[in-house]
C-alpha cells in the first residue's frame, strides 16, 4: 500500500518536468512509451494464454459447433441462438438458481472458518501454531482428484466409514445410508469438501493479515475498554478490510466454478439436480458434443463472475488507494 | 518435391485399396497404432494377431494402447479432432453409429467381402456398424448379460433356479428368509443406474426405448407395456436388493466377491473379475452358475441388451490397407475362436458360437434372444446425458411415480433422438 503511494509520488514530478521542456520530443516519446514497452511482454503472454482462448470461446458459442463440425474444424456461424436456447431450458434455470445458492453459502462459511481460524492461530502457543499450520498446509498440498477420492470412500453407501460412525456414536441408523439421494443432504457433502479445501489457503493468508494489524491500535482500543468484538469489528476488520476483499473475490470465483468435486465424487455422472454452472457447461460440451452450447454456459458463466467481481474489484482498488494516500 | 509426388502417389494407391498388391508387404514401413478397450482382448490373442501381422509387415511397426472405458468418448473425440487419430479403434457398438456419422470412420463397404466370416456376422453387430446403408466398422465380439448366481446359497435356502419373472421373486424371496438378517446381503443386488440389466424387463412386456417411423422417433419407454416391466423390476429391487438406489454397475463385481451376495444381472466376462486372485475371490468359482434373465412367461428367457465391440478405421488414418489387414487378423477365424475359448466372449460370428463351454456358453444362449438400442447417430447423447438411468432412480427412491418419470424420459429422449446433430 504504501509502495503503491510512492511511485505515484515519484512519478509526478517527473511527468512536470518533461511537459517542461517540449523541445525534446525523442525524450518524451521514450519516456512515455517505455512504461508500456517494459509491460509489453508480459502482456503478449497473458493475451497469448487467457485473451485468446477466450475470444475463440466467444466466438464458439456464436456457432453450431457438434462432431461433424468439430471432426472438420469447421463450425457455422447461429448468431445468438446458442443463448436462445440455453436461455429457455429449465434446466439452466435451476442450475444457475443452484450455483448462485451454493457459492454464496460456500464462500461465507469458507470465510467464517477461516477467519476463526486465523484469529485462533494468533493466539495459540507457537508449537501448537506450527502443528495447526502443518495441518492446513497439509490440506493445501493434497491434489484434489484423490481428495475426493478419499470423501468419496468415507461417505460410500455400503462400506463408508461415515454411516460407520455415525451408527455406532449411536446418532441414528445410518447403516446404507445414501448421502446423495437427496440433493440438498449431497450438497452438503459437496459443500463440506470444498470447505474444507478452501480453508487452508484463505487461514494462512488471513494469519499472515492479522499480524499486519498494529498492536498499538488494539492496545489503545481495549484501554478505551473496548471488548473483543468491538477490537475485531473496529480495528482488525478495518486493517485487513483490501485483504478481505481480495480473499473474498477468489472465493467467489473458485466456488462458482466448481467442478472437480461434484464430478469426481458422483462418479463422473453427475444426476441433473447436481449440476453446477461448470458441470453443465462441460456436460453440454463433452457430453453431448454440442460444443457451442457449451461454450455458451461458459460465456454466460464469466458474464455472471465479471459483474460480482467488478464489486469487489472496484472496492478493492479504493481502499488500496486510500491506504496509499 | 520428389516426396510430394511420392506421398501423393502413395495416397492414390492407398485410396485404391491395394496397397498390398503394389508394394512388396516386406518393403512397407511405418507405424499402426491401435486402441483397444481394457480388457476387451486376452494378451495372448493381442500377441498372436501381432506376431502374425510382424510375419508379413516386418518392417511396420504396431502400438497398441490399451484405453479406460470411462470417458473414452471423450478421449475418443479428442483424438477424431485432431489430425493423427489411432489408426485402429475398439468401440463400443453404441458409439459407432454417432462416429459414422459424423464422418470420423472409414467407409469400408466396398471391402467387406474381404474379411473372414462376413458372410456370418453377428446381425445385431453388422446393425451396429450399419450406418445410412454404409458399413464402418467390423464386429469384434459381443457380450450379453444373464444371472449370475450362488449355487451354494440357493441350495441352502431351498431355491432353485427360476424359469419365470414370478419364480425369480419367490426365489430370492426364500434367499431373503435365510439370509436377510445380515445387513449387508441382497438376494438380488441391483444398482439402481443399472439400465442394462433394466432393459430386458422393458423388453420381454413387449415395451421399447423408442420406436422410430420415418425419420421420426418417438419415446416409447412411458408405454404401457414398457411401464409393466418396469413396475415388476421395482417390485424385485424393494425386496430383493439392499444395493445403492442412486449406484452405478461399476462396483457389483467387487461387492459380489464380498459374499453377501446370491444374485446378479451380469455380463460374462464378470465372472473372471469376480474370481479374479488380486481383486476378487478365486474360492467362489465352483459355487458360481448362471441362467438367462427369465421371461413373465413361464419357460421363456427376456431378451437381452446385446453389447460387444466393433473395429473401426478411422477416416484420417495414413495406412487404410494394413489397418484393414490388422482389423481382418483380430476378426477372423484363428483369433475369434481363441477370444471364445480363452476370452470368453461371444465370437463376431455365428460360426464359432458353438466353440463356448461352460459358463460362456449360457451368456452365448442368452444373446439368442437379444436386442440392441435405438440405432441412431443421437443414441451415444441418451446415454451420455444419463436419462434413462437418471430415470431408474427417480423410480427406485420413489422420488417419481412411474408413468411421471418414463414420461420425463420418454420426451428427453424423443427430443435427443430427433435433434439435427
Amino acid at each position: 500500500m504504501r509502495a503503491a503511494g510512492e511511485i505515484g509520488a515519484a512519478k509526478a514530478p517527473a511527468r512536470s518536468h518533461a511537459e517542461a521542456s517540449p523541445s525534446n520530443f525523442r525524450a518524451i516519446v521514450a519516456r512515455h512509451s517505455l512504461p508500456y514497452a517494459l509491460i509489453a511482454p508480459a502482456l503478449l503472454v497473458i493475451l497469448g494464454v487467457l485473451g485468446w482462448p477466450l475470444v475463440m470461446l466467444v466466438w464458439l458459442s456464436l456457432q453450431h459447433y457438434g462432431l461433424r463440425e468439430l471432426f472438420q474444424h469447421q463450425g457455422t456461424f447461429v448468431g445468438l441462438k446458442n443463448f436462445s436456447t440455453i436461455l429457455a431450458d429449465p434446466q439452466f434455470a435451476y442450475t444457475l438458481r443452484t450455483t448462485i445458492i451454493f457459492t454464496v453459502v460456500n464462500v461465507g462459511l469458507s470465510m467464517l472458518f477461516a477467519t476463526l481460524i486465523a484469529l485462533l492461530l494468533e493466539r495459540v502457543s507457537r508449537f501448537v501454531r506450527v502443528l495447526l499450520g502443518a495441518g492446513l498446509v497439509f490440506v493445501w498440498a493434497t491434489p484434489v482428484i484423490p481428495a475426493v477420492n478419499l470423501w468419496q470412500w468415507m461417505f460410500d453407501y455400503e462400506f463408508g466409514v461415515m454411516n460407520w460412525l455415525l451408527t455406532r456414536i449411536g446418532a441414528g441408523n445410518y447403516l446404507h445410508h445414501n448421502w446423495f439421494e437427496n440433493p440438498l443432504q449431497g450438497f452438503s457433502v459437496i459443500t463440506v469438501i470444498v470447505v474444507w479445501g478452501a480453508i487452508p489457503f484463505l487461514a494462512i493468508s488471513l494469519h499472515a493479515g492479522l499480524t499486519q494489524v498494529p498492536r498499538e491500535l488494539v492496545e489503545a482500543a481495549q484501554i478505551d475498554g473496548a471488548r473483543a468484538w468491538q477490537v475485531f469489528r473496529h480495528v482488525t476488520v478495518p486493517t485487513l478490510r483490501p485483504l478481505l476483499l481480495v480473499l473474498f473475490s477468489l472465493s467467489t470465483i473458485w466456488d462458482f466454478g466448481v467442478f472437480n468435486q461434484v464430478w469426481v465424487l458422483l462418479n463422473q455422472r453427475p444426476a441433473q439436480d447436481y449440476y453446477l454452472m461448470a458441470v453443465f457447461s462441460f456436460q453440454e460440451s463433452f457430453r453431448v458434443s454440442q460444443y457451442g452450447l457449451g461454450s455458451a454456459v461458459a460465456v454466460v458463466m464469466i458474464a455472471i463472475l465479471v459483474v460480482a467481481t467488478f464489486l469487489y474489484v472496484r472496492q478493492t482498488v479504493r481502499s488500496i488507494n486510500e491506504g496509499g494516500a | 518435391m520428389v516426396t510430394a509426388i511420392g506421398l501423393a502417389a502413395a495416397l492414390v494407391v492407398a485410396a485404391c485399396g491395394s496397397t498390398s498388391q503394389a508394394i512388396n508387404p516386406a518393403d512397407q514401413t511405418g507405424t499402426l497404432t491401435v486402441w483397444l478397450m481394457n480388457g476387451s482382448a486376452p494378451q495372448s490373442v493381442v500377441d498372436g494377431v501381432n506376431a502374425d501381422f510382424k510375419a508379413k509387415y516386418p518392417n511396420v511397426t504396431v502400438n497398441v494402447e490399451i484405453q479406460q472405458w470411462s470417458n473414452v468418448t471423450t478421449k475418443l473425440d479428442t483424438a477424431f479432432a485432431g489430425s493423427a487419430p489411432p489408426d485402429v479403434m475398439e468401440l463400443g457398438n453404441t458409439l459407432v453409429a454417432k462416429y459414422g456419422y459424423n464422418g470420423a470412420l472409414a467407409d469400408i463397404t466396398g471391402q467387406k467381402s474381404s474379411f473372414q466370416n462376413s458372410g456370418t456376422w453377428l446381425q445385431s453387430l453388422t446393425d451396429s456398424c450399419t450406418v445410412s446403408g454404409k458399413l464402418y466398422c467390423v464386429p469384434y465380439y459381443a457380450g450379453s448379460r444373464a444371472v449370475i448366481y450362488r449355487k451354494d446359497m440357493f441350495a441352502a435356502a431351498g431355491a432353485t433356479v427360476p424359469t419365470s419373472m414370478d419364480e425369480l421373486l419367490a426365489a430370492g424371496q426364500k434367499l431373503m428368509t435365510k439370509y436377510g438378517s445380515d445387513p449387508n446381503f441382497s438376494a438380488l443386488y441391483f444398482p439402481g443406474k443399472y439400465w442394462y440389466a433394466a432393459a430386458p424387463f422393458v423388453w420381454d412386456f413387449g415395451g421399447d426405448i423408442a420406436t422410430q417411423s420415418g425419420s421420426q422417433w418417438s419415446g416409447a419407454i412411458n408405454s404401457s407395456a414398457s411401464q409393466q416391466g418396469l413396475s415388476v423390476l421395482q417390485n424385485l429391487v424393494s425386496k430383493l436388493s439392499r444395493a445403492d438406489k442412486t449406484g452405478d454397475e461399476l462396483k457389483q463385481d467387487q461387492a459380489f466377491a464380498q459374499g453377501h451376495i446370491a444374485m446378479i444381472i451380469a455380463n460374462g466376462w464378470e465372472v473372471g473379475v469376480i474370481t479374479d486372485k488380486k481383486s476378487g475371490n478365486p474360492s467362489l468359482l465352483p459355487n458360481l452358475g448362471a441362467f438367462p434373465i427369465p421371461s413373465h412367461v413361464a419357460g421363456q428367457t427376456a431378451p437381452v441388451f446385446l453389447g460387444g465391440s466393433d473395429l473401426g478405421i478411422a477416416a484420417k488414418s495414413q495406412h487404410q490397407a494394413l489397418a484393414r489387414e490388422w482389423v481382418g487378423l483380430l476378426g477372423g477365424t484363428k483369433y475369434q475362436s481363441q477370444m471364445v475359448t480363452v476370452g470368453g466372449v461371444i465370437p463376431n460370428t455365428t460360426s464359432l458360437v458353438t466353440l463356448s463351454s461352460g459358463l460362456p456358453a449360457i451368456f452365448a444362449a442368452a444373446a439368442k434372444n437379444s436386442r440392441f438400442t435405438p440405432n441412431s447417430p443421437n443414441w451415444a447423447n441418451v446415454e451420455s446425458s444419463n436419462v434413462l438411468q437418471n430415470m431408474l432412480v427417480a423410480i427406485f427412491t420413489g422420488r417419481s411415480s412411474i408413468p411421471d418419470a418414463t414420461k420425463a424420459a420418454s420426451d428427453k429422449i424423443a427430443t435427443i433422438l430427433n435433434a439435427s446433430s
